[in-house]
């Protein structure tokens, strides 16, 4: 067969022996964290959702800011619950962010590819969730910031402060990253577990959206119980006053949370879910 | 090198592969044939870890795929060209998985312009052809410079130009010392580009053999034979294992012997030749033969070539190509 010699392009002959020059480092976590990290930002859907997360954030607060400087029968409201609505919608793009991170691998192919490169599966998986992690609470520190700003014209009209070294604020500042995360997370996992992105969406978004919301007027004492230990209703309590915390755990029969124990049980759903997750990954033909 | 020893796939009931054992060696390239769904592409999936076996080992330079400290660099793979996220550029799909082994943005360059992919690295793929998608694949394949290489169907949508660059490459790199396992439905790809054939129909190897033997397997060797006086050369042939079959007057074609025998024979009898041709079966009837009773889908009706195992016609053995 003569095809050895055969050259149509040129550049067959450019396929390298083992070059020397080039080191063998091998497969490391690290590397699959980097390689986690380039495909998040490759992807230009990801750079549109964080972008849009960032401006519903800042555009509801400033909206929330203005109508409650104009109304005057609006509650109370601290400078640092401004932010609340905000952070709801910014949740909600991030759960869905954390869905399609690893369900667009599965509805486009990618995953072969992703395990092909990393065989043993969970650090991939890990490294999926921890840049995650990290990319939603960046996104919402940013968020939390220009929110801030943009209702700080405000702060005169509502009659509010912005005290930086109020406990409380600061809390609920910089609790905010760090639920988005964990709420981005528990979309992750559950995209891990369903595989499908619309099955997995409707999910989350049911989650969130209905049935922690409806879960308490089932008139059943298990539904009672069970309401405040849902992933959101626990983990949304890291965001708010202590006050509206207190209110709500007199108004429920089920345990009562405090913010940092909400979050608590937020990571636990979490962690529980991506263990599951991790389980099936290792075991289900990619 | 890939060592498969007892593999089997099973999905419910559906038996995708059927303790299939075989050992493609390094240095040559080893087609994988058979047609579809005779799980050609399951093999090459459970080799790389995708799919567990159900039963039975399969190791790549003597381990199994996963316990590699660098799977990119023992074995490249092309499963499928649809393999990538539609989203994402041909570029940083290398890039991200080059990443995963610490392998520098000089390698990606390196396998970009090695493709010919330099004018569209930076279009998503969403927007390739079927021939782009391949050459992407491949691209990541050769990303670790694997001394492996598994191809699924790697001229699956090419145009001619792309398919003697797959076969010129897969030949270098056989050249190389490497170990090339190539799948095809198609026999004349395979009779242009491998050294040694592994035969899967429904689920199990039905044949393992250089290519060359399984030429020889296909119809036995025939030689075909003009002469003028038919009656005297059959006489002269006459043997316990050699059947001469008048095809029309003055031609004969002869099976059980070899064409130099003849030729003796002949000469010994003082019959006069017209013609004496040795017919090699082709590597498409001895994939037919081979396959007949293991294809998962017959098409009824249609009028087709030698399905039944015997050949329509033993061609001489250059074969027409796959690039049209």
């Amino acid at each position: 067969m003569t095809a050895a010699t055969l050259d149509p392009s040129g550049s067959v002959a450019a396929v390298p022996g083992r070059s020397a020059a080039r080191p063998v480092r091998g497969l490391t976590f690290p590397g699959v964290l980097r390689s986690e990290w380039i495909k998040t930002w490759s992807l230009r859907s990801t750079v549109w959702s964080l972008g849009i997360a960032i401006v519903l954030m800042t555009g509801t607060t400033a909206l929330v800011a203005w109508g409650g400087s104009t109304d005057p029968v609006a509650g109370e409201l601290s400078a640092a619950e401004l932010i609340g609505p905000g952070g709801y919608f910014a949740q909600l793009v991030l759960a869905v962010l954390g869905v399609l991170t690893i369900t667009g691998e599965y509805s486009t192919g990618q995953i072969r590819s992703t395990v092909v490169a990393v065989p043993r599966r969970i650090p991939a998986l890990a490294a999926k969730a921890i840049v995650l992690a990290v990319v939603a609470a960046l996104t919402t520190l940013v968020g939390v910031v220009t929110a801030t700003i943009a209702g700080m014209p405000f702060h005169d009209g509502l009659g509010v402060t912005l005290d930086l070294s109020d406990g409380e604020t600061l809390r609920l500042l910089g609790g905010m990253p760090l639920y988005v995360a964990g709420i981005a997370l528990l979309g992750f996992a559950i995209g891990a577990l369903v595989r499908s992105s619309p099955g997995a969406l409707g999910i989350v978004l049911g989650l969130l959206l209905v049935v922690e919301q409806v879960v308490a007027a089932i008139p059943l004492a298990f539904f009672d119980r069970l309401e405040p230990l849902l992933p959101s209703n626990a983990g949304s309590r890291l965001v708010m006053t202590q006050a509206n915390v207190d209110a709500l755990n007199a108004a429920s029969v089920g345990v009562d949370l405090g913010p940092w124990q909400g979050f608590g049980v937020l990571l636990t759903w979490v962690a529980v879910l991506l263990v599951l997750a991790a389980v099936l990954l290792r075991r289900r033909d990619a | 090198m890939i060592e498969a020893i007892g593999l089997t796939k099973r999905y419910g009931s559906t038996t995708a592969l059927d303790h299939a054992t075989f050992t493609v060696a390094p240095g040559q390239v080893t087609g994988f044939l058979g047609p579809n769904g005779a799980g050609k592409s399951t093999t090459m999936r459970m080799v790389v870890g995708l799919d567990r076996p159900t039963a039975g080992t399969v190791t790549v330079n003597g381990k199994p795929y996963a316990e590699h400290a660098a799977p990119l660099h023992e074995v490249g793979v092309l499963l499928d060209a649809k393999a990538v996220h539609r989203g994402r550029s041909a570029r940083s799909h290398l890039r991200a998985l080059a990443a995963t082994h610490g392998i520098g943005r000089a390698r990606v360059e390196e396998v970009i312009d090695l493709t010919g992919l330099g004018s569209v690295a930076n279009k998503r793929v969403g927007g390739f052809s079927l021939g782009m998608g391949q050459r992407l694949g491949v691209a990541a394949a050769l990303l670790g410079d694997p001394q492996t290489l598994i191809l699924d169907e790697p001229v699956n949508g090419l145009d001619p130009e792309g398919v003697l660059w797959i076969r010129t490459l897969v030949r270098y790199l056989a050249a190389q010392g490497r170990t090339v396992f190539l799948s095809s439905h198609l026999m004349s790809e395979m009779a242009q580009t491998a050294d040694h054939i592994i035969v899967l129909g429904r689920g199990r190897v039905i044949a393992d053999a250089p290519v060359s033997e399984i030429l020889r397997r296909a119809a036995g060797s025939m030689v075909r034979v003009r002469t003028p006086d038919a009656a005297a050369l059959a006489e002269a042939l006459r043997a316990p294992d050699v059947e001469v079959a008048s095809v029309e007057s003055g031609l004969l074609e002869v099976t059980g012997t070899t064409a130099p025998a003849i030729g003796e024979a002949a000469a010994r009898a003082g019959v006069v030749l017209h013609e004496l041709t040795p017919l090699t079966g082709s590597l498409e009837d001895a994939y037919l033969q081979l396959t007949a009773d293991d294809v998962e889908y017959h098409s009824g009706g249609l009028p087709g070539p030698a399905v039944n195992g015997v050949p329509a016609h033993a061609a001489p053995a250059p074969m027409e190509g796959a690039a049209r």
